[in-house]
């Protein structure tokens, strides 16, 4: 018996339940139905200023509503999106961009060079290529309202890259009023140029958020790749809907209650799989790099012997099983701080995470390292399932290790800052914390933070090894592909002779949608753009 | 009686400052640093102690309650720490959910459960009895998320009767409306049809060894007539005390069904921010809760002295 | 709500969270007395049901290294998610932990919380109650602070409360005891209060007993009956609340299995693996149910004044 069925067969209540059901979906509200997408993303839209914030929920959301000057298409080159072309003088330290023609703010305001100008300084001071730039940089201004200008120091080759990377913060284009926002603020006003609107009422953080189209954007010619082409929307308006609970998301779908699921649990896929209406695929050949972080600072780690005898004990198919499950086709073990299959991967260096583990030799050198059994204070996030399950799978490594582990089960929020922290574990720091990064954001060095090792300046852990900054300078001076595959080679080998942090593994993931959406694409990002229903 | 009332209403005022001092001192302990989560990832100390002195959140206790408290008097609950918008704003958005899921579980609720005591007392002893105290034992004893995977499994999921999840606004229909809220109205309602049945049938047991009750029979008057006229009718009071009393039941039991059907209400607000650590809004939405559970069973006890006269004060 | 049940002469107690139940007359039927034990579990047959189930689960939880278990936190990644069988009775969870072991041992977790939650607050509700009901002038802001602390819903205070620290067990039993206090505290002032009134304690008080003294000899043995009653109820209360903690993602850490986060880490398979919830929800539900069913008892033996008046 169907849903229609019942209700017809309930006595009483069918008829009022029905008569209203049938006043409730006229003709008119189907058609709305077919153009209308709703999608159940990653996580909740929580807040939505992607400069300041660098969730990739919010990236993701924004790539809808700004748009950005240069693109990354699928085969990870920067292409002009904003841009209708570029000039580099002065040997390499003057650019001068010009602005596509017919750019539109969603408040109807034409895109100025001001705009521009405003954007990129308050996107500078929270990137880290935005830094470097802002480091080396003379000045940056308009020069009439299409056109603006950038004078270095010295030359900045890798100048597009940034400008069209996906690792957040992107560097996403707003009213020069907004961009004024102090950059350690949240902007309050939603208003972009990119192909959607943002439904600012219908917001409900943590429910809802609705995107409808921009009548007025002007995509590029080109056919769409990721970021860069013809973002040309097919569909009248994205609902987003958060749902926390994957068992939730997952009946959703199959009910036909919601179109499209970002990020199915990999064990419901089988279920999902066995449904004629649905098709699941890969949502991301770059996938994710599972993230060991160390705390450099506080013994036992402070001691390159102790972190290298984690390596040699730690097993990347048990956190690859725990993370992404049972079917290998979607993970694999990967002696490498870069995503497999792209041109600079390597695995030089990596033979310590290989092989039989080792646990009787990582006991004698934490011995050795001076490890008292002091209690090891590790944080795990419960509110993101990779990261829970590393934890787990973590506590049981370092209690084979014969180490007291002291787990702070608590949030990923709360994990954002105490990670910050570099007070003794014992009072308020860490010693270890689990995240991951997407696939995309370990291309090459100049998009990841996390491999930097110059001390105060480096990522939470704060790493300092002179040889890693060094192999991470000679790849910013490359020139060739072939010098920059020798600058990560070496740099691989040092991060791991350093132990900067320990890859768990490198794990893809799935998206499902309902069998009627058609134009639904893989990549680090959901691309909304020539998505169709009906 | 003018002067009850009056005494009555007054009395809330030291219940809700308790309340509020509470909840704000909660928070005031609370680890974590607000002004770092608005500053995000990669800000130095120095944000952060701008963005603490511009929040207000170095002066001092009394100082910072009674600005707390000034405003929310004021109607402003101050604003979100991860969302940006004003709490208030937040609250609004999620009370139609949270408003209907309670008011469809508690007539629904009431209308399966008073019959149900009813009955029990009425056959009293017999199977019948026994049956409806044992499901009144078990209904405190199974967690309400699991009678909400259970429902959802069987009449969502395996017989497609009704949707597994969300909710549908009151203005697009009152039928959608009503599709999305059965389900989690029976998980929520299994407590409190349990609680709201063994009060009736405790409090009918009573009632139906009254004189006059003895004397309606005597005169003739009909099992039926007994049972829903006269005998309900003064077993009424301590009913609608239990079901008062009960709201309490209801809002801790919709912050875990609204996660179980994905229902955007003030639950689910609660959850998330309680999370996430968003002390605005906790704040916000427990203050809210605890004022309208004072404020229901103050409508309770006003009603009685108006419709009981035996009630002396 | 304040004065709700003085303003009602017939108003039942209010009730406890979740659990609490009001006092329900015995689901079975009365027979004849016999004496001695025996004789008395058969009068009073939900006392001998609940407490021969709550026996099984304190045994379970005892025992549990003897019970055929492995270590509950022992991961095996490469054999999860496996259906109950001979070699793992109620399968494996998502990182290959024995399900089996992990509900024997989280039996332990559980019956701790409820357990600790019980003599905790009923020995705290205690002793504010007997303030309360003895010292005048703390009497009216003790009240209103217990009133206050009453109208946030027991759940939202013990969630919140748990937002303030880590989760671990002992911060579950603080939370959830914390929440449970004015109930029991209310419960011991209206014993003190209605005692105080009896002729035999005004006539010891007229003589100059000393109040410890009265305390002692007439007013703590008749608190023993209803606290007992309603520490069984605030028991099965704290159990359930303790789940729907680790439910939502903030009660005790993963590391140490209860049944409410073996629960919660199933919650995302209950479609497709629905045996990771089923088995922890079965044992919940009993083990609360035989709580509650030996408060029903224990209420009908303990209290006759109490299921009297309803």
């Amino acid at each position: 018996m169907d849903r229609r069925s019942f209700l017809k067969a309930t006595a009483a209540g069918a008829a009022v339940l029905g008569g209203a059901r049938g006043l409730a979906a006229p003709a008119l509200a189907q058609g709305a139905a077919a153009r209308t997408l709703r999608f159940v993303p990653q996580a909740n839209l929580a807040n939505f200023d992607p400069i300041w914030g660098t969730q990739y929920v919010v990236r993701n959301a924004s790539a809808l509503v700004w748009d950005t000057l240069y693109g990354l298409d699928d085969k990870l080159e920067p292409r002009r999106q904003m841009v209708e072309s570029e000039e580099q003088s002065d040997g390499g330290k003057t650019w001068t961009f010009r602005l596509r023609p017919g750019l539109k703010f969603h408040d109807g305001e034409p895109v100025l060079a001001r705009d521009v100008v405003a954007s990129l300084s308050r996107w500078m001071v929270r990137d880290g290529m935005g830094q470097m730039i802002r480091a080396i940089q003379d000045e940056l201004v308009a020069v009439d309202d299409r056109t603006f200008r950038w004078r270095l120091k010295q030359p900045y080759p890798k100048m597009l890259l940034a400008l069209g990377k996906t690792n957040t913060p992107m560097a996403f284009i707003m009213p020069e009023r907004i961009a004024r926002t102090d950059p350690f603020q949240q902007i309050t006003e939603y208003v972009g140029s990119g192909p959607m609107r943002f439904v600012r009422n219908e917001w409900v953080p943590g429910a809802k958020a609705v995107f409808a189209r921009f009548d007025q954007y002007v995509p590029r010619d080109e056919p769409p790749s990721w970021l860069a082409g013809g973002k040309r929307m097919l569909v009248d308006r994205i609902e987003w809907i958060v749902m926390p609970d994957p068992a939730t998301a997952s009946a959703a779908l199959q009910n036909g209650e919601v179109d499209w699921w970002e990020t199915p649990l990999t064990d419901l896929v089988p279920s999902l799989r066995r449904n004629r209406n649905l098709v699941v695929d890969i949502a991301d050949p770059l996938g994710n790099i599972g993230s060991f972080r160390f705390n450099h600072l506080h013994p036992p780690f402070n001691d390159v012997r102790a972190r290298r005898a984690v390596a040699m004990a730690l097993s990347q198919e048990d956190y690859m099983r725990a993370v992404a499950g049972d079917d290998t086709s979607l993970w694999k073990a990967s002696a490498s701080f870069f995503t497999p299959g792209t041109p600079l991967y390597t695995e030089a260096g990596g033979e310590i995470l290989k092989g039989r583990r080792d646990i009787e030799g990582a006991k004698r050198l934490l011995r050795e390292a001076g490890y008292n059994g002091q209690p090891i204070t590790v944080l795990v996030a419960q509110d993101q399932a990779p990261l829970k399950a590393m934890g787990e799978v973590t506590d049981a490594l370092l209690k084979s290790l014969g180490m007291t582990v002291d787990f702070v089960a608590t949030d990923w929020g709360t994990v954002g800052q105490r990670r910050a922290s570099k007070a003794p574990p014992g009072q308020g720091g860490w010693h270890i914390f689990h995240t991951w990064h997407a696939g995309a954001d370990c291309t090459n060095p100049a998009t990841q933070i996390q491999i930097r090792a110059n001390g105060d300046g480096a990522w939470f852990g704060w790493p300092k090894d002179d040889a890693v900054e060094a192999a991470r300078d000679r790849w910013f001076e490359a020139t060739t592909l072939e010098q920059e595959k020798a600058a990560v080679e070496q740099m691989n080998r040092e991060l791991f002779r350093h132990v900067t942090y320990i890859p768990t593994g490198f794990y893809l993931g799935f998206q499902a949608w309902r069998r009627n959406v058609s134009g639904v694409v893989k990549g680090p990002i959901p691309f909304f753009w020539g998505v169709a229903k009906g | 009686m003018y002067a009850y009332v009056a005494r009555r209403i007054l009395a809330t005022i030291p219940v809700m400052a308790v309340v509020a001092l509470f909840v704000f001192s909660l928070l005031y302990i609370a680890p974590g640093d607000p002004a770092a989560v608005i500053a995000g990832d990669q800000a130095t100390p120095e944000d952060v102690e701008r963005i603490r002195q511009s929040l207000g959140l170095d002066r001092p206790y009394l100082v910072r309650f009674g600005a707390w408290l000034w405003d929310i008097l004021r109607g402003d609950l101050g604003v979100s720490i991860f969302t940006n918008l004003p709490v208030s704003t937040m609250i609004a958005q999620r009370i139609e959910p949270t408003l209907s899921l309670m008011v469809v579980t508690l007539l629904f609720a009431v209308s399966v459960a008073v019959p149900m005591g009813v009955v029990a007392a009425w056959k009293q002893g017999t199977l019948i009895d026994r049956m409806v105290m044992a499901f009144a034992v078990l209904g405190f004893s199974v967690p309400v998320f699991v009678v909400g995977y259970l429902l959802a499994y069987v009449f969502a999921l395996e017989l497609d009767w009704l949707p597994v999840q969300g909710y549908t606004s009151f203005r697009e229909g009152f039928g959608p409306w009503l599709e999305n809220l059965v389900l989690p109205a029976i998980a929520l309602g299994s407590v409190y049809i349990a609680l709201i049945a063994r009060i009736t049938r405790a409090t009918m047991l009573e009632v139906l060894q009254q004189d006059y009750i003895r004397t309606a029979r005597a005169k003739g008057v009909g099992q039926r007539g007994i049972l829903f006229l006269h005998a309900l009718k003064n077993a009424a009071v301590p009913i609608v005390t239990v079901i008062g009393i009960g709201i309490a039941l209801l809002i801790g039991g919709a912050v875990v069904t609204e996660s179980v059907f994905a229902i955007p209400g003030l639950g689910r607000l609660t959850v998330d921010a309680i999370l996430r650590r968003d002390y605005p809004v906790i704040q916000g939405v427990v203050l809210l809760f605890s004022f309208v559970y004072v404020l229901v069973n103050l409508a309770i006890d006003l009603i009685y002295t108006l419709l009981d006269p035996r009630i002396r004060y | 709500m304040a004065s709700a049940t003085v303003a009602s002469p017939a108003a039942p107690p209010p009730p406890h969270e979740v659990a609490a139940a009001p006092p329900m007359p015995d689901i079975m039927p009365p027979v004849k007395a016999r004496r001695g034990v025996l004789g008395f579990l058969w009068r009073y047959p939900t006392i001998a049901i609940g407490g021969a189930l709550l026996l099984l689960m304190v045994f379970v939880a005892v025992f549990a290294d003897f019970l055929w278990t492995v270590d509950p936190t022992a991961l095996a990644p490469a054999r999860r998610t496996r259906e109950p069988s001979a070699q793992y009775w109620f399968g494996t969870d998502m990182l290959g932990r024995d399900v089996y072991s992990r509900v024997i041992y989280g039996a332990r977790v559980s019956l701790i919380v409820g357990f600790a939650v019980a003599l905790l607050s009923s020995a705290v509700g205690l002793l504010i109650g007997l303030v309360s009901g003895f010292v005048r002038w703390a009497d009216g802001i003790i009240m209103r602070v217990m009133d206050g602390m009453m109208s946030i819903p027991p759940i939202l205070l013990a969630i919140a409360l748990m937002a303030l620290t880590r989760g671990s067990v002992r911060n579950v039993i603080i939370s959830i005891t914390i929440a449970e206090i004015p109930r029991v505290s209310r419960l011991v002032r209206g014993v003190v209060l209605s005692l105080r009134e009896q002729p035999y304690v005004e006539a010891a008080i007229a003589a100059g007993t000393r109040t410890p003294v009265i305390i002692w000899r007439h007013i703590l043995p008749n608190t023993i009956a209803p606290i007992t009653v309603q520490a069984t109820y605030i028991c099965a209360s704290a159990m359930i609340i303790e789940a729907i903690l680790s439910f939502i993602g903030a009660g005790t850490p993963p590391i140490i299995p209860s049944w409410g986060n073996i629960m919660a880490e199933g919650r995302a398979l209950w479609q497709v693996k629905p045996y990771i919830v089923f088995f922890p929800a079965v044992f919940l539900s009993v083990t609360v149910l035989a709580v509650n069913l030996l408060g029903d008892g224990l209420r009908d033996a303990l209290d006759p004044r109490m299921a009297k008046r309803i």
